[in-house]
């Protein structure tokens, strides 16, 4: 058991170098100096504590979509929704924490979350429906789905919801704003970096022991491992695999908690900046294990951050190119370190 | 009601073979790379770095033959590599396709901010001269609507009537048995692909000459709504055209009721080829079956 973790890891750290060099002969190609670019972002992020608060700012809603769709990748589902439900959700979210200008703090909390929970979850309850009454694939559906949420979320925010000339809700009280972690570590000072983190790194391990501890989790991985024999096992695979994309779905709101409480206050209309689609890399380089996503989040908080950074020396899409090589090269990489364990455990 | 008859003339009529162009090919290169077994949401990229590629190429050399041989090209390369990890390394056909995706997009972004020193769109190239092949026919003055019209036959030939499309169908259901009576299984899946990825490009190729330029995300989904159609039109060439065509509608419906201007709100009716796509999933996707050993790795 533990080789295996020892080769998966290693797998994973194998995909990244063959990533990062990939990305360093690119660079090399356009004439840019790889070395000075990497360097700059290593010093940026690690090198001061703004960088290093910024990273981890990043890395928050990473953790949070990544665990959400590892949830469904257990299931062998595909949520290619995210950004869709990440959206509908932080904008009900930010709506409701506005609308109740009475209301303490402790009661609209919990209720933006459920509200934001509950929309979201909608958006995965709708394909998982069509899948199993009518055996439509998830992944054409879900992806249908961004296109037609984020449009809603476009026309109610711009039509009833907007402050005036702009496309972002109004502003939750100042109260209302989650603690930033550069009260406690002065050196964190400028960024947004807050709490979520806290309740992010909670929901990873929560969903880990509820993946690998718990009958529900082991009920999701047993449709997902063998839908037939699940069958057998009494397992009733299309309540699981409504339940696997409520689950996920609904948890895609909880990106909003960073932005909203933590950051602006507000929801604007394109916050997520595709997070709903860098999930899927950020999961599938943890092999969809919620601890390991921590790790990979943090990577892609670094490569997000850090290509700000670098923005003037080269664009900072060129992180867009590091996410597509990572999935790519952890699909091969893992295929062949899959085969040689195969080989090695039948051997013994 | 005047307003509504008016929707249905000749303009309306020749757009919606505009917008049906980049929908067909994308399908129908999407049922030869399913054909053989192949599931290729990838198609969704293949368009945007045809587009991409026949868009830049055009800006720096002017030439429009050499902008489309080089876009055919890339498609090609892209489908090849797309081949090695689906049939070679038998990843998971939908997680590849999801990482070409982001790769291609990403690509597209970066070079597009690499020489041009903006973030959303190329500059636009001159306009390609209409050629009027059948100027009789308004709607079919395109070249590329006419080199679909005849994939149609062309295609449903080779699926059904050559020793190929034989065996890429024998693949694509049984791969097993395909081997027991010597048919190379994987030849025929990366035939199947490349194939896919050459078609697409004419979809992506048409979706950047009509606009003159490439723009960040000008596909606009249009590759998952093309495997829509492969599947409701069952993977068949004939069925496939006139589901194209009615998604083909609904889009020129859209792009009409966003001019003359309606009730309703223009964000509900830019989703509408989107709503329409899963309601048409819905409605049909019972009757369908896909070739039996379709996105199973083998």
């Amino acid at each position: 058991m533990n080789k295996k973790i020892i080769f998966q890891t290693g797998s994973a750290l194998i995909s990244i170098l063959l990533t990062a060099l990939i990305t360093f002969g690119f660079l090399f190609i356009l004439g840019r100096d790889p070395v000075v670019i990497f360097g700059r972002i290593f010093s940026e992020v690690f090198g001061t504590g703004y960088g290093f608060a910024q990273t981890l700012f990043k890395t928050t809603p990473l953790i949070i979509s990544g665990c959400a769709i590892a949830i469904c990748f257990h299931a062998k589902l595909f949520n290619i929704g995210g950004e869709g439900q990440i959206n509908a959700g932080a904008f009900v979210m930010a709506l409701t924490a506005t609308s109740f200008p009475g209301l303490p703090f402790l009661i609209i909390l919990p209720l933006s979350i459920l509200t934001g929970f509950i929309v979201s979850a909608v958006f995965g309850f709708i394909p998982a429906v069509i899948k199993v009454k009518k055996g439509v694939s998830e992944v054409i559906t879900t992806i249908m789905l961004n296109f037609i949420s984020l449009a809603m979320v476009n026309y109610f925010l711009i039509s009833h919801f907007a402050v005036e000339s702009t496309i972002r809700t109004t502003k939750i009280p100042e109260n209302f704003f989650f603690t930033k972690l550069s009260d406690f570590i002065p050196s964190f000072h400028g960024s947004p970096l807050n709490i979520t983190l806290f309740i992010a790194l909670l929901l990873a391990l929560i969903i880990y022991f509820t993946i690998y501890k718990t009958s529900i989790g082991y009920k999701l991985r047993a449709i997902g491992f063998n839908p037939v024999a699940s069958v057998y096992m009494s397992v009733n695979v299309n309540k699981y695999t409504i339940v696997a994309f409520v689950l996920a779905a609904g948890m895609m709101s909880f990106v909003g908690l960073n932005y909203i409480f933590g950051y602006k206050g507000f929801y604007e209309y394109g916050f997520s900046a595709n997070i709903g689609f860098t999930a899927i890399a950020v999961s599938l380089l943890a092999r969809n294990n919620p601890i390991g996503i921590i790790f990979s989040a943090f990577l892609f908080g670094f490569l997000d951050y850090g290509g700000l950074a670098v923005n003037e020396l080269v664009p900072k899409e060129i992180m867009l190119i590091f996410q597509g090589l990572v999935v790519l090269s952890i699909l091969g990489v893992n295929k062949l370190t899959d085969n040689y364990l195969k080989i090695n455990l039948e051997r013994n | 009601m005047e307003n509504l008859l008016s929707i249905f003339s000749v303009v309306f009529l020749s757009q919606v073979f505009r917008m049906f162009t980049p929908y067909f090919f994308g399908a129908i290169g999407g049922a030869y790379s399913e054909r053989g077994g192949v599931i290729n949401i990838a198609i969704e990229g293949f368009l945007i770095s045809s587009a991409f590629s026949f868009a830049v190429v055009n800006i720096f050399t002017g030439s429009i033959i050499l902008s489309f041989i080089i876009a055919m090209l890339v498609n090609a390369v892209l489908s090849i590599l797309f081949a090695i990890f689906t049939v070679k390394l038998k990843t998971d056909h939908i997680v590849t396709g999801v990482g070409f995706n982001l790769l291609i997009a990403g690509l597209a972004d970066f070079l597009i901010a690499y020489f041009f020193k903006t973030s959303s769109n190329t500059p636009r190239f001159e306009e390609i001269p209409t050629i009027e092949v059948l100027s009789f026919l308004p709607f079919l003055s395109d070249p590329l609507i006419i080199v679909a019209f005849a994939t149609v036959p062309l295609s449903a030939f080779v699926f059904f009537k050559t020793r190929f499309g034989l065996r890429l169908r024998s693949v694509g259901e049984n791969p097993q048995a395909a081997e027991s009576l010597g048919v190379k299984v994987r030849f025929y899946k990366i035939a199947g692909v490349v194939l896919c990825g050459i078609i697409t490009s004419f979809g992506g190729i048409w979706l950047a000459s009509y606009q003159n330029t490439y723009s960040q995300g000008m596909t606009a989904g249009r590759g998952y709504i093309a495997l829509a159609a492969m599947i409701i039109g069952k993977w068949k060439p004939v069925n496939i055209f006139f589901v194209c065509l009615m998604f083909a509608f609904f889009e020129a419906l859209e792009i009409k009721l966003q001019i003359i201007g309606s009730f309703i709100p223009s964000q509900f009716i830019q989703s509408l080829p989107y709503i329409v796509t899963i309601l048409v999933l819905i409605g049909f996707i019972g009757k369908t079956r896909p070739p039996a050993a379709d996105g199973v790795p083998y």
